[in-house]
């Protein structure tokens, strides 16, 4: 099983993964946009940038409203990236197995504060997602499936902190593989379509001179 | 078939908590069979402690002897803590047999309850017209709260009695793997609660004073004695000792908590010690509340638990088990009709929404 897990499996999760999001990408360039004849009242590449960054803080109208939802957002998504990039182990895991460098990881205490602040930023957020009419309303089962089985992948990273049982840290790989595997079908997706889906919004509002 | 029940609401939370739980066994299987196909268990030699009699000589006498050290630090000095295997005996023969039996007690006075009785129903039906009872962040913390309490009591029951319950089951080996892990996310969840605790204090004290109608509401036991449901506001005496439970034990816990989590500031070995019984009472006392709660809010109180998930709740459910509370708010006029409410809840045309007409014969 632990060969299993930590060979063939993996490589497999990480080929679904690569070549999905590839995939997916391609296919949303590939959709290209209708030639537009109209005189561009702004830069829409400006525009493009504008709103990438401008979509970071929520608008003043809708602030009192989105509060815990930008709040644990950020927890959340900080937390996450965070931990995926300057856990220890994950450093360790990247020099070793994929890039062959690495750099400074975040301590101990850092890692258990960092967990802690992401966790209650997922669990608020699903909370918001089931609790809310509207985001109820809205949500279907991939955002559910998204949710547990990130909130799995954290939570058994986090039990398998010791390292000193190989069950664990299997486990944590095995949860991490299916998360990898079912990224690129899901609204996972999101981690990588956010920036060009704003570029695009901002980019074909700017040109009509609207700030998107 | 009437797709307007609010229990298809209800009901979510509790599937998604049982789905929860149910990777969560997964999640603790999978490592065993990982560790079984590591190798099978070698005997131990016995090896005989050269030592022992010494050992058994310090360890026998009357308290802690303090000697000196090069080694700086708290009890560096303390040969053998004797205490050690006083709060031990506590911990395996009282601790361990009180929690058993009374969260087994809790548990088959819930069941038998629930045998006899069937629960509380709604007197006079439903009535299709609703009451804002929590808001949408009152209902986030209750969840938020209760999500990450869920998973302290299992992880800490496992730690407390897994030396007992689950080793004769499952052996030392995969004990210990469970034990690690219940270790690591107990710690790492516990400061998550100690927020939820304040961020309810924070948003219900004010409605947990005591007050009108509270000592008449325990001298009838809630409405166990004297047959008529007592008078009750927002919160009845019974929820406002609940409330005052979960502050004062949930903040025990998680101060003892934090101490047994952080041992480097100062503190000793019986001051340890002394953490962790308050730590398991403390526990255990609130694992066995949050079962009559539970119960109470879903399937012994017909229409509680809509409150803890639309957030409404009916008329009739209001005037039966707070009547103060609903004739404020109908004076008030914030009675929303089924409809009204369908709408602004934008669920219509959806299978999860609130009835929005009367569904009980005698409903209004």
């Amino acid at each position: 099983m632990t060969e299993f897990i930590e060979g063939p499996l993996w490589y497999f999760a990480l080929a679904v993964f690569l070549i999905g999001v590839a995939w997916r990408m391609f296919a949303i360039f590939r959709s290209g946009s209708k030639p537009d004849f109209s005189v561009p009242r702004r830069s829409a590449a400006v525009s493009a940038v504008m709103t990438s960054l401008r979509r970071f803080v929520p608008r003043r109208e809708m602030s009192p409203r989105i509060r815990l939802h930008v709040v644990a957002g950020y927890m959340f998504h900080l937390g996450l990236f965070t931990l995926l990039l300057f856990a220890a182990p994950h450093v360790e895991f990247l020099q070793e197995h994929l890039l062959g460098f690495g750099w400074t990881p975040i301590p101990y205490w850092a890692f258990i504060v960092t967990s802690q602040i992401a966790f209650a930023g997922l669990l608020l957020l699903w909370l918001h997602r089931l609790l809310n009419p509207v985001t109820r309303l809205i949500s279907d089962a991939d955002d559910h499936v998204a949710a547990v089985l990130t909130f799995v992948v954290m939570l058994t990273g986090c039990l398998a902190l010791m390292e000193a049982f190989t069950g664990l840290r299997v486990l944590h790989r095995f949860t991490v593989e299916l998360l990898m595997i079912y990224f690129p079908f899901s609204r996972l997706m999101h981690a990588f379509t956010f920036i060009p889906s704003r570029a695009y919004t901002g980019a074909w509002f700017g040109r009509r001179g609207v700030d998107a | 078939m009437n797709n307007n029940n609010p229990r298809r609401i209800s009901s979510s939370p509790g599937a998604l908590c049982s789905a929860l739980m149910a990777l969560f066994a997964l999640m603790l299987a999978l490592p065993f069979a990982a560790q079984a196909t590591d190798g099978g268990t070698v005997p131990a030699a016995k090896v005989v402690n050269p030592g022992a009699e010494l050992w058994r000589e310090v360890r026998q006498r009357e308290a802690p002897a303090a000697g000196t050290s090069q080694v700086q630090g708290m009890d560096s000095g303390v040969l053998i803590n004797t205490y050690g295997e006083q709060w031990r005996q506590f911990r395996m023969q009282q601790l361990i047999p009180a929690a058993g039996v009374l969260i087994g007690a809790v548990l088959g006075l819930i069941l038998l309850y629930h045998l006899i009785k069937r629960g509380v129903p709604l007197e006079a039906g439903r009535a299709g017209n609703y009451l804002l009872r929590f808001k949408e962040i009152d209902r986030i913390l209750h969840w938020y709260v209760a999500s990450v309490f869920i998973f302290l009591a299992v992880t800490g029951l496992i730690l407390l009695t897994g030396r007992v319950v689950l080793i004769p089951v499952f052996g030392h080996e995969v004990f210990s793997v469970i034990a690690s892990a219940s270790k690591e996310g107990h710690n790492l969840f516990g400061p998550l609660f100690l927020l939820g605790v304040i961020g309810l204090f924070i948003r219900f004290v004010s409605k947990n004073f005591p007050g009108k109608g509270d000592i008449g509401w325990l001298l009838k036991a809630g409405g166990f004695l004297g047959g008529k449901h007592p008078s009750a506001g927002f919160f009845n005496a019974g929820e406002k000792i609940w409330f005052w439970l979960v502050i004062f034990v949930g903040l025990t816990i998680s101060a003892t908590g934090l101490i047994l989590e952080f041992p480097f500031f100062g503190q000793d070995r019986p001051m340890m010690e002394l953490s962790l019984v308050l730590h398991g009472v403390g526990a255990v006392l609130l694992v066995a509340g949050l079962f009559g709660h539970i119960y109470v809010g879903s399937a012994g109180m017909e229409g509680s638990l809509e409150s803890m998930t639309t957030g409404y709740v009916d008329v009739n459910w209001a005037r039966q088990h707070h009547d103060q509370w609903a004739e404020t708010c109908e004076e008030a006029g914030a009675v929303i009709a089924g409809e009204e409410l369908a709408k602004k809840q934008r669920l219509r045309g959806t299978k999860n929404r609130v009835p929005d007409r009367p569904v009980a014969e005698g409903g209004q």
